[in-house]
């Protein structure tokens, strides 16, 4: 199993290269002024990963309860 | 006479089902399948073979009904809708109860019968019927949690038709049409309508009978839950709705706050609901924008979201179903066990996730193409970041947690693969994913306008798969430094919290107290009111004021006279 996941982990890491040379053969047709930023999408992932991460941590503190909150009031 | 009667009654699409439910509980098992199959199959004829325009009329105390119409989009959402009934069915062969298979078949047949509604009275009464064969869904996972999440839920979705009667009413009395068709949701009835449709498509604020009730039916319970209501709602949504604005920001939050809900939920049912109504978000966006490539993306992406949340949704029940729980905390390591339901899992995390050839990215990527040709860039980014969101948690997180994650428990368990018919659908299930994300020009042929959109531009698939590439990779590197917790056997606080605990408490803390002062009240006028008990007595005792000046039949007579004047007046007015 370690070896798959080894396997699959250099996998990822030969897309992810090939990937970055992509952006510089492959032409991408930009809507937008900011999309046109050199390895945009390549940024904009890990950033949406950063976002839920800190996002989830802060509302994990807000939001989160003990499993028997609602049974504690006498709701089933 | 009866042919012709018969004829007429069975030529309103998807009422064959809901008849046809009454035999499914007396059938034995092998020959109750094979039924519901060849009735669905029946039903699908009959709809395919529908041309555009109306088919039935009646009047009901001077109201012109439309019960059959075929509408531009009532096609696609028909044909998914029995494709996730014949899914459904064969999930559900196992040991659902009867009582599961014959509420899923009356409510398919019910959501398939309101796509078909001309007007809006008829469209109530299909509403109402999805709500309450539905709940029997929830009811049937016979636990304390789905016998009071049940009554929520029908207290939101009865709602929900009460508002839409409402609205028609207004509509009536205003003078217009009732038929279901593009309405002003800045007047009082297209208002009470647009919030009908909202409740059912959880809108924030108004969602949290899905996260709620959905994880507390059973394994087939859920699944046939997670087809039909939303999607019955963003079809009408679409239908009365189309390029009303304010929805591409009701859509944006929708898509947006769910995603860090489950990310972080620990049931991953729950979790799935929550990612749920994120997918009806971005449809509501497409509506929002209303332009033809953003109502074919929404309509597109309804339709793909069926499959691919029905497979989430089969998966985690048939982990349910051989490990007795969907929690993450207690979960792991089942990749081992059930490699094939890892598999299909990781398939409908893929299509969520938008990844090209495989259904979300054939569908999504319509909507993008709509929100940024109309210029919307923040939503355009909202769209991204959903699908990066949906990586995480419908497609990474969930993956890993279920089938990855290191479980001694699990291990000694060692719990089987799924059963076969359970491996079936979810088979069935990912095959369409797959054939969409491929070859989606089927499914655009079904769409309300033609599709003018390049799906396979290098630039796209290349920025798509960027995205998503260093999004895992981003991933590995955050689970390998432990950045991401390790998950918790806790809930997380949603709407639902003002029904289950505020509400309690508003009642304990201010009804009570008003109760009492009512009783104090009470008892300081208590002897007016002992006056008052004895006036009545004397003036009603058999020598009395009232009755002693008129027999019994007399006063009987009086009564009925000026009943009868009242409803005279009532009939004149």
């Amino acid at each position: 199993m370690a070896d798959k996941s080894k396997l699959a982990f250099r996998a990822l890491i030969a897309l992810c290269g090939v990937l970055l040379v992509g952006e510089f053969i492959i032409h991408r047709h930009a809507y937008f002024a900011f999309e046109a930023t050199p390895l945009f999408f390549i940024i904009l992932g890990p950033a949406c990963l950063a976002l839920m991460l800190v996002g989830g941590r802060i509302l994990h503190l807000l939001v989160s309860r003990a499993s028997d909150y609602y049974e504690e009031d006498g709701d089933a | 006479m009866l042919s012709s009667a018969l004829s007429t009654f069975f030529a309103i699409p998807g009422l064959l089902l809901i008849v046809g439910a009454v035999l499914v509980p007396v059938l034995p098992k092998t020959l109750r399948s094979l039924y519901m199959l060849g009735l669905i199959g029946l039903s699908a004829a009959h709809i395919w073979g529908l041309e555009r325009g109306i088919h039935m009329t009646a009047e009901l105390a001077g109201l012109a009904l439309v019960p059959v119409r075929t509408g531009e989009l009532s096609l696609p959402f028909a044909v998914v809708f029995h494709i996730a009934a014949a899914l459904n069915v064969i999930y559900a062969l196992h040991k659902e109860k009867r009582r599961t298979l014959t509420a899923g078949f009356a409510y398919a047949g019910a959501a398939i019968a309101a796509l078909y509604a001309g007007d809006f009275i008829t469209l109530f009464i299909y509403w109402e019927l999805t709500a309450f064969t539905s709940v029997i869904l929830i009811l049937a996972g016979q636990t304390p949690n789905s016998m009071t999440a049940a009554m929520r839920y029908l207290l939101l979705q009865v709602g929900s038709g009460v508002i839409l009667l409402a609205g028609a009413a207004l509509l009536w009395r205003s003078g217009a049409p009732l038929s279901v068709a593009a309405l002003d949701a800045m007047t009082p009835a297209g208002m009470l309508i647009l919030i009908a449709f909202g409740i059912k498509a959880a809108f924030p604020l108004v969602s949290d009978w899905l996260q709620d009730a959905y994880p507390e039916a059973s394994p087939a319970g859920t699944v046939m839950l997670s087809a039909f209501t939303t999607k019955l709602a963003i079809f009408m949504l679409a239908t009365c709705f189309a390029g009303f604005t304010p929805l591409i920001y009701i859509g944006a939050i929708m898509a947006v706050v769910t995603s860090f809900y489950a990310f972080i939920e620990n049931d991953l049912r729950r979790a799935l609901a929550y990612s749920l109504n994120g997918q009806l978000g971005l449809m509501v966006i497409g509506i929002g924008i209303g332009s033809a490539l953003a109502l074919n993306g929404a309509v597109a992406h309804a339709f793909a979201s069926t499959l691919y949340q029905g497979l989430l949704f089969m998966a985690m029940g048939a982990v349910l179903h051989r490990t007795g729980t969907a929690k993450a905390d207690a979960l792991g390591g089942l990749s081992k066990f059930m490699p094939l339901t890892a598999l299909f899992a990781a398939i409908g995390g893929a299509c969520i996730a938008s990844v090209p050839l495989f259904s979300g990215f054939a569908t999504k990527s319509l909507t993008l193409g709509a929100a940024a040709k109309a210029g919307h860039e923040v939503m355009w980014l909202v769209l991204l970041f959903a699908s990066v969101a949906a990586l995480l948690h419908s497609g990474l997180r969930l993956s890993y947690q279920a089938f990855f994650a290191a479980n001694a428990d699990i291990d000694k368990q060692q719990p089987r693969e799924a059963p076969r018919h359970m491996l079936l659908a979810m088979g069935l299930a990912a095959g369409l994913c797959l054939l969409i994300g491929i070859y989606p020009q089927p499914l655009y042929a079904l769409l309300p306008h033609p599709v003018d959109y390049k799906l396979w531009d290098g630039g796209h698939v290349l920025g798509e798969l960027q995205l998503l590439a260093f999004a895992v990779l981003g991933f590995i590197w955050a689970l390998r430094k432990g950045l991401i917790s390790p998950p918790q056997n806790r809930i997380v606080l949603n709407t639902d919290w003002f029904l289950r605990a505020a509400a309690k408490h508003v009642i304990l803390d201010i009804a009570r107290p008003l109760v009492r002062l009512f009783f104090i009240i009470l008892g300081k006028s208590r002897d007016a009111l002992m006056q008052l008990l004895t006036l009545s007595e004397e003036t009603s005792r058999q020598s009395g004021l009232v009755s002693g000046i008129a027999s019994t039949g007399a006063a009987a007579g009086i009564f009925l006279a000026v009943f009868a004047v009242m409803l005279l007046i009532r009939q004149i007015m």
